[in-house]
């Protein structure tokens, strides 16, 4: 019987089935961070002498509040720094971060066919290079630790199939909100989000890391999209990717990192990339959206709209902003930042705006391409790399009922600030609506008078 | 393990981590001082903790625990002093969150989510895997059979731990 690409990952590194639908599964690569990393820590040192199974297969990065904003942060920022020295632990400190999802692939730290966890939700990105990485809790990372491997419910497969090309204004962000949409806030809850097809071939790198980003939006346990040589292409050159004959004789085994032609899923689902077009949330999950150009609906959630401070039948363009963010491990990467740039050359926001890059190697990328120069002459603020205003910690914190469009991936309740009220939307969506100060897209602003 | 108390109705599906415990949260206080800020981002909650100041098993509807990886949502509830929380479903960070503390979510159908709301209290035999109301109706709640034991016995730590040595051997002839 033909395997899915889950399937052979997960059988790669099935040590031993358990009661249930339970199993043992090895775990090629941790990482943690200084907000939920270190309960974890705690754990290992005070229950087992700080054991580590393998302190190279660990990576400790300093990246939710980076730097530190107060003593509360700064103490738990220290105290992963001092375990990381202690246990010879790699560990990328203030200066040299980056979000963690963007950082471990950005350095080679994943490899196609591999398995990786970490102390937060988002870990799911990381299933866009074919590695079935997903977010577990600190009890669960102090056990990934001790013993390199993870108890996992074997998840079911559903299969996405994405046809044709997005177009019109139409990102890698919108496909996401799209999936989110037609699943349900819960409704992959129990899978694995296999992606197929050529809508996603013709992805690049960092748009199938923000798809497979946003899974645990719609509940499911990760994102998975096939191997190809996009993937093999970025991971070629890497700091930490195989190198030379070893990385081509890698390489020639991740190209079977494919589902097989015969392989049988759980369930599928299939979308036309080509109608997709740009989409914003109007409530408080990811999974309350609408097209730009549309309304609220008149059957949406009395609750989210209360807590919104927005109305049924009410045009998604006429709801005006107090700030915009452009950022988070969804939407910060380099090709974000350029398009978002190029929406806003020549341009002036007319509300608080924030650029936070994704890591500080993106952030000198962008400044090589004087996109530093574009976002600051267009008024916006251009801040140092962290996770930012996303976990409504530092860097744009929103008052209650502020209302902020933002590149992120949760509008929950309270998310970047309590009583704060999130739209989210694609990094160019975020951008022109920067500029009008109301939810916009990028072809209102020809007719807009630039400044 | 028999846990009997008073419900605390939230009546709302999709009651995600950041309401759980606002992010804000995370390492300001340690786990016990969490229960402050239990719920603390779910609108509505001080009404809600006025009109039921005693009770100790939650019931909320679909999805609840949806989003973070924060364990601290399972540790703020704790630290409030529940004891369980009933729903139709949950997300599944949060679910492993609750085995690993010894927490108990008991997953119940949605037919029989309105007769809990309906009910001032309830008693849950996690051995039976059962849910008992007032007035003698009985609901039977699934329940993985791994995390039973941990739930029961507790130790998923130590678990992992006794695991060590058959990984090491696994990982040298295997992988």
């Amino acid at each position: 019987m033909g395997r899915t690409l889950f399937d052979k990952v997960w059988n790669d590194h099935v040590v031993r089935e358990l009661p249930g639908r339970n199993a043992l599964i090895f775990i090629d690569r941790i990482v943690l961070y200084e907000l939920l990393g270190p309960p974890a820590i705690d754990q290992i040192e005070e229950q087992y002498d700080g054991a580590l199974y393998d302190a190279s297969r660990i990576i400790a990065v300093n990246d939710h509040v980076a730097p530190a904003k107060d003593t509360v942060t700064a103490e738990l920022a220290q105290q992963l720094r001092t375990w990381a020295k202690k246990r010879n632990v790699r560990m990328y400190d203030v200066g040299q971060n980056g979000i963690c999802h963007v950082l471990v692939p950005e350095r080679g730290h994943v490899l196609p066919g591999s398995t990786l966890v970490c102390s937060d939700s988002h870990t799911c990105t990381i299933g866009a290079f074919g590695a079935f990485a997903f977010g577990i809790g600190s009890t669960a990372l102090a056990g990934a630790m001790l013993a390199s491997a993870v108890i996992v419910v074997r998840p079911k497969v559903m299969r996405i199939t994405v046809r044709g090309r997005l177009q019109n204004d139409a990102t890698a962000k919108d496909l996401a909100l799209a999936v989110i949409a037609q699943l349900g806030f819960k409704g992959g809850t129990g899978y694995v989000l296999e992606y197929a097809g050529d809508g996603i071939a013709a992805l690049s790198m960092e748009e199938r890391m923000t798809l497979c980003n946003m899974a645990i939006e719609a509940g499911a346990t990760t994102g998975m999209c096939p191997v190809d040589e996009t993937t093999i292409s970025y991971l070629r050159g890497r700091e930490f990717s195989p190198a030379g004959e070893e990385f081509e004789r890698a390489a020639s085994d991740w190209r079977t990192l494919t589902a097989d032609a015969d392989a049988t899923y759980d369930a599928s689902l299939e979308i036309d990339a080509a109608k997709l077009v740009p989409t914003v949330t109007w409530g408080t999950n990811p999974g309350e959206s609408v097209p730009l150009t549309g309304s609220i609906p008149r059957d949406a959630d009395a609750a989210s709209l209360a807590y919104m401070g927005l109305h049924a039948g009410t045009k998604m363009r006429d709801i005006g902003l107090d700030q915009a963010f452009i950022g988070s491990c969804t939407n910060a990467r380099i090709t974000d930042l350029r398009a978002a740039a190029a929406v806003l050359a020549g341009r002036r926001v007319s509300i608080p705006t924030i650029v936070t890059p994704g890591s500080q190697a993106v952030k000198r990328q962008a400044e090589a391409e004087g996109l530093h120069d574009i976002f600051q002459d267009a008024g916006a603020l251009w801040t140092h790399s962290s996770c930012g205003a996303c976990p409504g910690l530092s860097t744009g914190v929103l008052a209650p009922e502020m209302r902020c469009i933002s590149s992120s991936n949760r509008n929950f309740p309270g998310r970047m600030g309590a009583g704060g009220r999130v739209h989210l939307a694609s990094p160019i969506v975020v951008a022109a609506s920067a500029v009008m100060g109301r939810i916009a897209s990028p072809s209102e602003l020809s007719s807009a008078v630039p400044a | 393990m028999i846990l009997e108390g008073k419900l605390f109705p939230v009546d709302r599906a999709n009651v995600d981590t950041d309401q759980i415990i606002p992010t804000r949260f995370l390492g300001a206080v340690d786990a016990a001082g969490l229960g402050a800020y239990c719920l603390g981002g779910l609108p509505g909650i001080e009404t809600l903790y006025a009109a039921h100041p005693d009770a100790t098993l939650v019931v909320a509807r679909e999805n609840f625990g949806a989003g973070s990886s924060r364990e601290h949502a399972v540790w703020a509830l704790q630290a409030r002093g529940f004891r369980a929380v009933i729903a139709p479903s949950f997300a599944r960070i949060f679910e492993e969150n609750a085995y690993n503390n010894a927490f108990v979510l008991a997953t119940i159908a949605p037919d029989d989510v309105d007769s809990v709301f309906a009910a001032p209290s309830a008693r849950i035999d996690v051995a039976e895997q059962t849910l008992a109301l007032p007035g003698g109706k009985s609901i039977h709640f699934t329940l993985d059979p791994l995390r039973k034991e941990f739930l029961l016995g507790g130790g998923f730590l130590a678990y992992m731990a006794s695991q060590v040595e058959s990984i090491r051997k696994w990982e040298t002839t295997v992988h």
